[in-house]
């Protein structure tokens, strides 16, 4: 005997404002009697505080209370039976009734380090005090509604940027920090998801040998907690865009393609905030670097150069 | 027995055809003015004569030449695959690699998660074979070639199962995996091969998710097909489903955090592009952006490569992205080339390595650009590779690496190269790297330039700026390489100060050393350009420096030079110039001294033939006694060669009748001629050449009234003969010809006066006991001149022999015997005796149709031979009978036979015959 659940899209993308389609699909040698099923929805976030930037005390509580989104419960089917071989139940569910009233916006899903935002579809077939309960459960994705999008920006914002060892905040290598090094380029930090983040970077001088170029895609996770906001950032994908010691004065694009579910619009929300930033990193060719391999490829170092730009996430039409 | 009387001239009157003199010669072309054939032509003008080709059908023909070509590019530019099968072997084939490869630790981890993954016979193998303590120590490690090649197919085949396995993100990790490999660039010279191999696998993965994507666009969940997919559709024609899925491959891909493994895949899925967009040109351009970030040579190259073959299965595409690889390449290149020795820990051999490498990916990228371009994209092409404002200078300020230079010169439309040679050789010059000889990028200019004529102002400017190069160039090899390609320009345009310039400048640089292999070669091509080019050896000969540059030449390449010389001078009808026969002796000397190096190599004695020729055409007209001594040089200088011996008696022979007709003295010089011959013939070793050579020298003689050196020829024409049957121990000689020569020898007797001394039939009969020893001779050879014996004997009896020697002071045998009854006897005793002879042998022969025509045949002698008689009839009627049983009733040859005898024998003949039916 076996129960599924199979939604309309095989993307699983629903807007608030959509109808959530699809099937229950149960499949049974014998025929199943019932006291009914019951389809139920449920949306949160999903707030936790790990060590580092946490207090001890904190430490020890570790799940902050979720926040509930959505929280609905339908009943399918009246209780009944059904027959044996595949039965297919077909269901639809309004996410969000117009004039309801919502316990909470309908954030974008995304899969955090510290902050999740998830919605699961469920169903249950009750069977009484006799048999267990038939269940099963599905992650469907939220993305915001056309309504509450931005228009889309005519022209995405660029920020220009230059790197030299003038820019460093970290100790540098002496011969990196005596015979220098610029880089310059731009680079789009307000734009749609569906978009890669662009722009162009070129290495104009530098004392060493350039090891690789590397943008960093971050996101800054903020819980309130109390009276304190605990932050934490996290990377989430490294994408090289320079690899070895490339021609000077020479333009490279920065072409960087958004991962799903672990992006979403920037939120700045009351107990919680996600954001994201991107991190240039140029990484010289320097004997010291090979010992240090395995180490967090954004935290500084002396044979390493930064520059770390904020971005802002927009959903578009 | 009586001979039969005949008289030679009423019979040779009788039996002549009729001449007719004729207008016109029967193989020249029909006179056009002819009515009858004007209306054929007209008429029929499909016809085509491959050999008087009209004017109109050539044109015709071209057109036709000209579609094929153009359809034949249409199939080759559909047919792209074959084109990349063939250039991959070849980049497989060009770079041979040693057995082992080392690969970097890099690379290595990649292979040990791959292990991990599966633990395959091979990878536990791999594992035993590496040397922990060799990776401890720089952390490379050494696997061999074919473990590294088996390792790839392997995984070839791990991605194909499991992708059909519906495990498509393994397939993907996989395939990121093997395009990682090809950031490792330590391998040298097993790139390529590790290009080709990761290229079939990439190439395998985009086409399964192509496939996939198109299937999920065509059909519906359930497999019904909802419509088909035109070839040039448009991402609007794509259902959502199939798009987000495309969609979903490319972000996978570009969560890839090394940049080459990214780019290689997304060039891969490139054609993927069309489902979600209709300008998937533009990823394209963003993808060679990206190449740049490639710091490695090498790897940027081969990225760049695999990008113009994946750009060919676009739709369409312009070769703009191409364009700007090359300028990348360009940059690349010039950082390698002005990077310092200090800082660059690769030294000059490694980089000419690294070169060597990239040569094919910069020949394919140019090879891609030009293929079909026209002139205006040609044009844009030169602009945007100059990044030049506009396009009156199309070459303005173009800076290329030599190499670049090389294969883009190699694929410029040649009208391109003609009307831009100056900026061409500018840039050239400008061009001196060690990426590339420069001297091969002048040689290649003047190749292109030699396809097209061009205008004469430019030709000129271009030539006097080479060979100021040139002047400046001490090495002889690059100077031949360069003067090579432009040698035919010099020529055709009747440069003649710069032709001597050239020879000059080759002689100078060549007269103190020892000239090497390769330098032999140009200078091969350019001598045989030189001689080809002129109408007659003479201007050769008479060019300056020409004959001492043919003398600092030796070996093959000289021998080489020296048979196309004598080759040319025997084309024409003779050489009289004494001049030049001296250099050409002297050229055949050179060459036979060469010989023996020729004939090993077993090839078919074309020297000795050219020189053999070259004597027989030499030609002193009046000089006889010039020619004659010339003769005696060659037979001292040409020992070794058997086949000029013929020519040189050929030739004494030819003087003497010459000596003859000049008529005036001579005597002593015919007989120094015949001398020559006779000391000349007993050394060559062919023996039937031989014997017929005594007969035409035995001949000669005769004509020129020296009976006794005619005689001792003769009989050491029949001393050859006998020596025949004593060396011949293979039965493949050639039967035919010494019979025709036996023959021959009986003509020949006719007119030698018989001496009373030896007997009239002296020669006949030491041949007939020749003919009776010889053990190898056929019954239907011994039948024959049995036949002619009688025939010679028949002729001689006659009181007018049929023709006489032509020299006044030799008298034939019809004189000297005249109405001799002790001669005559002579002669019927010998026929007697052969007679008998003649019945015997047909009897052996073993084949029927043989023996029938044989017996025929010596019938048909004799009964033209001897006055009838009981004995000669009732010979002739036992060999018909014979004839008839070996031959059928309906035999041509038999009927008129029987008649001729009928006519001749009358009635014993018919009795005979109708007993036998």
């Amino acid at each position: 005997m076996s129960i599924e659940l199979r939604l309309s899209r095989a993307s699983r993308i629903y807007r608030p404002s959509e109808p959530l389609e699809g099937k229950i699909i149960v499949k049974s040698p014998s025929s199943i009697s019932h006291y009914g099923i019951r389809l139920t929805l449920n949306g949160s976030v999903n707030l936790q505080v790990r060590g580092g930037s946490a207090g001890v005390i904190e430490s020890f509580y570790g799940v902050v209370k979720p926040i509930p989104i959505l929280k609905k419960s339908v009943e399918v089917r009246p209780s009944g039976k059904i027959g044996p071989g595949t039965a297919e139940i077909p269901f639809s569910m309004i996410l969000r009734q117009p004039g309801e009233d919502n316990l909470e916006r309908f954030y974008e899903t995304f899969h955090g380090a510290n902050i999740s935002i998830q919605y699961l579809v469920s169903v249950d077939i009750m069977r009484g005090y006799l048999h267990k309960t038939i269940s099963t459960t599905v992650e469907f994705i939220v993305e915001s509604d056309a309504a509450d999008l931005f228009e889309r920006p005519v022209s995405p914002e660029m920020v220009i940027f230059y790197i030299t060892q003038d820019t460093q905040r970290h100790p540098l290598l002496a011969e990196l920090k005596s015979g220098g090094f610029r880089v310059t380029g731009k680079m789009s930090t307000q734009f749609s998801l569906s978009d890669p983040i662009t722009g162009e970077l070129t290495v104009e001088a530098s004392a060493l040998p350039i090891c690789s170029i590397d943008i960093h895609l971050l996101r800054v996770e903020s819980v309130l907690l109390g009276e304190r906001i605990v932050t934490e950032t996290s990377l989430i994908q490294t994408t090289q865009i320079a690899d070895g010691d490339v021609c000077h004065n020479m333009t490279l694009p920065i072409y960087v393609i958004l991962p799903r579910l672990l992006t979403c619009p920037t939120i700045l929300a009351g107990p919680f905030s996600i954001e994201f930033k991107a991190c240039i990193v140029i990484s010289f060719q320097s004997e010291l670097s090979k010992l240090h391999s395995k180490s967090d490829p954004t935290s500084p170092r002396l044979w390493i150069a930064m520059e770390t730009l904020p971005l802002e996430l927009v959903r578009t039409r | 027995m009586e001979f039969k009387p005949r008289n030679y001239n009423a019979q040779r009157e009788a039996h002549a055809l009729p001449l007719v003199r004729t207008d016109g010669h029967p193989l020249s072309a029909p006179p056009s003015h002819h009515p009858q054939v004007d209306a054929v032509d007209n008429d029929h003008n499909d016809f085509f004569d491959p050999l008087r080709g009209l004017a109109d059908n050539a044109t015709d023909c071209k057109e036709d030449v000209q579609e094929l070509e153009s359809t034949s590019r249409e199939a080759s530019s559909q047919l792209p695959t074959k084109e990349w099968m063939s250039f991959k072997r070849f980049l497989m084939q060009k770079f041979p690699v040693s057995k082992m490869v080392s690969i970097s630790s890099m690379s290595n981890v990649i292979m040990k998660g791959v292990k991990v993954a599966e633990k395959s016979l091979t990878s536990t193998h791999l594992e035993e074979l590496e040397d922990p303590e060799k990776c401890a120590e720089d952390g490379v490690k050494v696997v061999t070639r074919q473990e590294y090649i088996s390792r790839l197919h392997e995984l070839k085949d791990e991605i194909n199962r499991a992708w059909h396995a519906n495990d498509r993100v393994t397939s993907l990790k996989l395939a990121i995996k093997v395009a990682r490999l090809l950031m490792d660039t330590s391998v040298l010279h097993f790139y390529p091969t590790l290009f080709v191999l990761s290229m079939d696998i990439m190439d395998m993965l985009g086409d399964m998710v192509w496939e996939r994507i198109k299937w999920k666009a065509e059909f519906a969940e359930d497999g019904t097909r909802l419509f088909s997919l035109p070839e040039n559709f448009q991402a609007r024609d794509i259902c959502s489903d199939a798009k987000e899925t495309c969609n979903n491959w490319f972000c996978k891909i570009g969560s890839i955090c090394e940049l080459l493994p990214r780019i290689y895949l997304e060039l891969a899925l490139l054609p993927c592009w069309r489902f979600l967009v209709d300008q998937p040109e533009d990823s394209l351009h963003r993808l060679v952006m990206m190449t740049r970030g490639l710091s490695d040579p090498l790897a940027s190259a081969y990225c760049r490569l695999y990008m113009a073959h994946c750009a060919q299965k676009l739709p369409r595409s312009d070769t703009g992205y191409l364009v700007k690889c090359v300028n990348d390449i360009n940059i690349q290149l010039m950082r390698i080339i002005s990077a310092r020795e200090m800082t660059h820990r690769n030294s000059t051999d490694n980089k000419r390595l690294l070169f060597s490498l990239m040569e094919p990916t910069i020949e394919y990228i140019m090879k891609s650009i030009f293929k079909d371009a026209s002139k205006s994209q040609v044009s844009n092409v030169l602009v945007e590779l100059g990044s030049r404002r506009n396009q009156v200078e199309l070459f303005g300020s173009l800076q290329c690496i030599s190499m670049v230079l090389h294969h883009l010169l190699k694929e410029l439309p040649a009208e391109v190269v003609t009307s831009n040679a100056m900026e061409i050789l500018h840039i050239i010059e400008c061009s001196n790297d060690y990426s590339f000889d420069q001297c091969l990028n002048y040689r290649l200019l003047g190749f292109r330039l030699s396809e097209r004529r061009s205008q004469m102002d430019i030709i000129h400017d271009v030539v006097d700026k080479v060979i100021q190069v040139l002047s400046q160039n001490s090495s002889l090899d690059e100077y031949l390489k360069i003067v090579d390609a432009y040698v035919d320009i010099v020529l055709q345009n009747q440069m003649d100060n710069h032709l001597n310039t050239i020879l000059g400048g080759i002689l100078n640089r060549a007269c103190n050393k020892a000239v090497a292999e390769d330098e032999l070669e140009s200078l091969q091509t350019i001598l045989m350009k030189l001689l080809n080019h002129f109408k007659g050896l003479e201007d050769v000969f008479a060019l300056n420096h020409f004959l001492e540059i043919l003398d600092i030449m030796h070996g093959s390449s000289r021998s080489f030079v020296n048979m196309h010389i004598l080759n040319l001078a025997t084309r024409n009808s003779s050489i009289s110039d004494p001049t030049t026969i001296q250099l050409l002796f002297e050229i055949s000397q050179a060459l036979h001294d060469d010989l023996d190096f020729l004939n090993a190599k077993g090839d078919d004695n074309q020297p000795a033939r050219l020189i053999s020729r070259f004597v027989h055409m030499v030609d002193y007209s009046s000089e006889l006694e010039r020619h004659l001594t010339f003769l005696v040089e060659c037979r001292g200088a040409f020992g070794n060669l058997n086949e000029l011996k013929e020519t040189l008696v050929h030739s004494s022979n030819c003087l003497a009748i010459k000596a003859l007709k000049d008529a005036k003295k001579h005597l002593s010089f015919v007989k120094s001629c015949i001398a020559f011959g006779e000391v000349t013939l007993p050394s060559i070793s062919a023996q039937i050449k031989q014997l017929n050579l005594y007969l035409e020298t035995a001949e000669v003689a005769l004509v020129c009234g020296l009976v006794s050196h005619s005689d001792g020829l003769i009989d050491s024409a029949i001393s050859c003969l006998l020596s025949l049957d004593c060396v011949d121990g293979s039965r493949t000689t050639d039967i035919e010809g010494i019979l025709s020569a036996i023959q021959k020898l009986f003509c020949l007797l006719i007119m030698v006066p018989g001496n009373p001394e030896q007997g009239v039939t002296y020669f006949a009969n030491n041949i007939l006991a020749l003919v009776n020893s010889s053990s190898w001779m056929t019954p239907a050879m011994r039948t024959r001149i049995f036949c002619t014996t009688l025939t010679l004997t028949a002729t001689l009896s006659q009181n007018k022999l049929p023709y006489h020697a032509v020299h006044g002071e030799i008298f034939g045998n019809d004189l000297l015997f005249f109405g001799d009854s002790s001669y005559l006897h002579e002669l019927v005793l010998l026929s007697e005796s052969v007679l008998q002879n003649v019945v015997d042998s047909i009897q052996k022969e073993p084949s029927p149709a043989g023996r029938g025509c044989i017996a025929l045949e010596a019938c048909n002698c004799i009964a033209s031979s001897f006055v009838v008689s009981p004995e000669i009839s009732q010979i002739c009627s036992k060999l018909i009978e014979t004839a008839k049983s070996c031959l059928s009733a309906n035999d041509k040859y038999l009927q008129s036979t029987i008649k001729f005898l009928d006519k001749n024998l009358r009635a014993p003949v018919v009795a005979v015959s109708s007993v036998a039916v």
